[in-house]
């Protein structure tokens, strides 16, 4: 549970980080002003559980895959092999903190 | 200059990181608002930085202060894990956010 909220503040991260660069009219700012909140929020949250350190490092990284690859699905950045490796390597030490983190650092679990 | 901000943002950035668990700790005042001034000062610094540096060269540099200086500092603050595994993975996270930011 804790990690899905990781995971949905990355998630929202991307929209943020795109929100940044593209936005143009009050409705898009407003948007991506309630990204930027929603995103801090959960990963705030997910740290009272699991360590921040790693909280943070997963948040950052999974952001900036999302970023990648959603500039080159849908405002045609190339797609380069070096991206995808690079992703690859992300999604495994990703999937490595996952494995080693002990979710019971003593705070209460939901 | 703008490498002055760029240090200054990724050092607020691991103040706001390293208040994440100051306010779970004591939920106060003092913690949370070092905790959104932290963030905010952070991205106010990068933008300057970003006015002159490249912005890849300039994400990386900061990613790589913030959340590498913000997991340090759990480790030496607030007791997080430090075993082998558990650095080696947020380095290869981190390394490979950097080159991801410096190859976009």
């Amino acid at each position: 549970m804790q990690w899905l909220k990781v995971f949905i503040a990355a998630f929202f991260e991307v929209f943020w980080v795109i929100g940044l660069k593209h936005a143009d009219d009050p409705l898009s700012w407003a948007g991506t002003i309630l990204c930027i909140a929603v995103s801090f929020y959960l990963m705030i949250m997910a740290g009272k559980v699991l360590p921040v350190g790693t909280v943070y490092a997963v948040f950052v990284g999974l952001g900036t895959a999302g970023t990648v690859l959603s500039e080159i699905i849908f405002f045609g950045e190339p797609l380069k092999l070096s991206k995808i490796i690079l992703v690859l390597i992300l999604l495994l030490g990703v999937l490595g903190l996952k494995l080693v983190t002990n979710e019971d650092k003593g705070a209460e679990s939901s | 200059m703008s490498w002055v901000f760029l240090i200054l943002a990724g050092l607020f950035e691991m103040t706001g990181v390293t208040m994440i668990n100051s306010w779970h700790k004591k939920r106060n005042w003092q913690s949370l608002f070092l905790l959104i001034s932290g963030f905010g000062a952070s991205f106010l610094f990068l933008a300057l930085a970003m006015k002159e540096l490249p912005m890849g060269t300039a994400y990386a540099v900061w990613t790589g202060i913030g959340a590498a200086g913000g997991a340090i500092l759990g480790m030496i603050l607030y007791g997080e894990p430090k075993d082998a595994k558990r650095i080696f993975f947020i380095a290869m996270v981190l390394s490979a956010a950097i080159g991801l930011k410096l190859v976009s």
